[in-house]
């Protein structure tokens, strides 16, 4: 019964889409923004109403669903906006909201990192791009935005190609509702791999054995080899010197001493996966190499231009001549 | 029920994990339509990296269902493959714009077979 309404929901927010991206849309704008929207909400209220459990309380809902506006609208104005510099705004827009949405699913390091990358360096990229390569409106003899940002190509079934692919994704998430709930062995595994986590963090597991306890000097490994061993309530212990005392002691530490996600991340980025570390790295030293490469044609390019225009032949035909007559004499 | 707070992710609801997946489906569908019907090839890569953000949002979802960091490691990495794609793209839509003067993706129509 569900699927069903999902379908309908789907439909909705299709029609409005394809309705905004008409090129005579612009009549019904509003009403396709409200289609569309009504769709979205419908959407979500049947998310929400079909995995929500009534025993415990939502948190930060009501942030969430507005997140999912904004960057839903602000990813519709991107494909239909006339203007490319607005459309890039736009997606500013969607990354902002994203990156809330980030933080209210416990990844702050990626929120943030995912601001200065995106909304910092690659949609500036983009800014240069558009600014290079747009041709303004004026020079194209029209008050509107130029004709190929104007007209869509084939909107209706673009869209049925999208809404159909949306609503299979979500009629699957729909047939295996209890997936995804949060089992509490994934609970018990994260807090295990957050202690040996810290376990191989050294300086960080001495600052928050002294947060703990002031009097605390060293952290030392324990009879069994470990640093730390796990102990019930998700607490672990350590063994420790402390200042004016001989031999170790045990010491429980509270799981709010666990790592943070930026520590966990982190660890997990050289310690889990370390070759693709170091391939990421590769690629980007690739992709700079390329965009060398590319950019120096264009100069080459733009050399051979100037010298058609002033009725001399090409860089290279000239280099060779010269290379000729230098051999000869 | 504080445990996993310490640990890098708080408790979740349900419901809070299936609004991120149904926004990440969203993104990425939205997306999509925009690279199939529009015609500024900027704009198309755009819409590419639209679909990035759905993925990666998929991908934050999935970490914080599991509580495992490994999610937010791989969005890490699809950040790196968007900046390097991004440089790349962006230098060949110069260049083709110099040959043609033009960003429509119709002037290059003859690539294709038909």
């Amino acid at each position: 019964m569900v699927p069903t309404f999902f379908y309908a929901a789907c439909a909705l927010a299709a029609v409005g889409l394809a309705l905004l991206l008409m090129p005579s849309g612009q009549k019904f704008r509003v009403g396709a923004s409200v289609f569309g929207l009504a769709g979205i909400a419908w959407i979500l209220v049947l998310i929400v109403q079909s995995f929500a459990t009534p025993s415990d309380e939502i948190p930060n809902l009501g942030i969430m669903i507005l997140c999912a506006f904004i960057s839903v609208a602000g990813a519709v104005r991107v494909i239909t906006h006339h203007r490319p510099v607005f459309s890039a705004l736009y997606f500013v827009l969607v990354v902002l909201s994203g990156a809330a949405l980030y933080v209210l699913l416990c990844a702050e390091f990626v929120a943030f990192s995912l601001v200065i990358v995106y909304a910092g360096a690659i949609l500036i990229t983009y800014m240069f791009v558009l600014m290079l390569a747009q041709q303004s409106p004026a020079d194209v003899g029209s008050a509107d935005a130029i004709a190929y940002d104007r007209i869509a190509r084939e909107p209706v079934g673009a869209v049925i190609c999208g809404f159909v692919l949306i609503a299979v994704l979500g009629g699957s998430v729909f047939s295996v509702r209890e997936s995804t709930a949060i089992a509490s062995h994934d609970q018990a595994r994260a807090v295990a791999q957050g202690w040996s986590d810290l376990a191989l963090m050294p300086k960080l597991l001495l600052e928050q054995a002294r947060r703990t306890d002031s009097t605390v000097t060293a952290v030392v490994a324990r009879a069994d080899g470990t640093m730390i061993s796990p102990h019930a309530n998700s607490t672990a212990i350590i063994s420790v010197n402390r200042a004016g005392k001989d031999g170790t002691e045990d010491l429980v530490l509270a799981p709010s001493m666990l790592p943070d996600n930026t520590s966990r991340v982190g660890m997990a980025l050289v310690n889990s996966f370390p070759v693709s570390l170091e391939l990421a790295g590769i690629i980007l030293l690739m992709a700079m190499l390329g965009a060398v490469v590319l950019a120096g044609r264009q100069t080459d390019l733009a050399n051979d231009e100037r010298r058609t225009i002033a009725g001399m032949g090409n860089l290279l035909d000239d280099l060779d001549a010269n290379l000729d007559a230098k051999a000869k004499s | 029920m504080n445990d996993a707070l310490a640990s890098g992710f708080t408790i979740a609801a349900n419901s809070q994990i299936s609004i991120a997946l149904a926004i990440s489906a969203l993104l990425f569908v939205i997306g999509l339509v925009g690279f199939l019907c529009r015609r500024n090839m900027i704009i198309m890569f755009l819409c590419t990296e639209l679909m990035f953000q759905g993925a990666a949002l998929a991908m934050i979802a999935f970490s914080r269902m599991r509580m495992d960091v490994s999610g937010q490691v791989f969005v890490i990495f699809i950040l790196t493959v968007a900046a390097a794609e991004a440089a790349l793209a962006l230098g060949l839509v110069v260049l083709l714009y110099r040959r043609r003067a033009t960003l429509s993706s119709d002037a290059w129509s003859e690539l294709g077979e038909s």
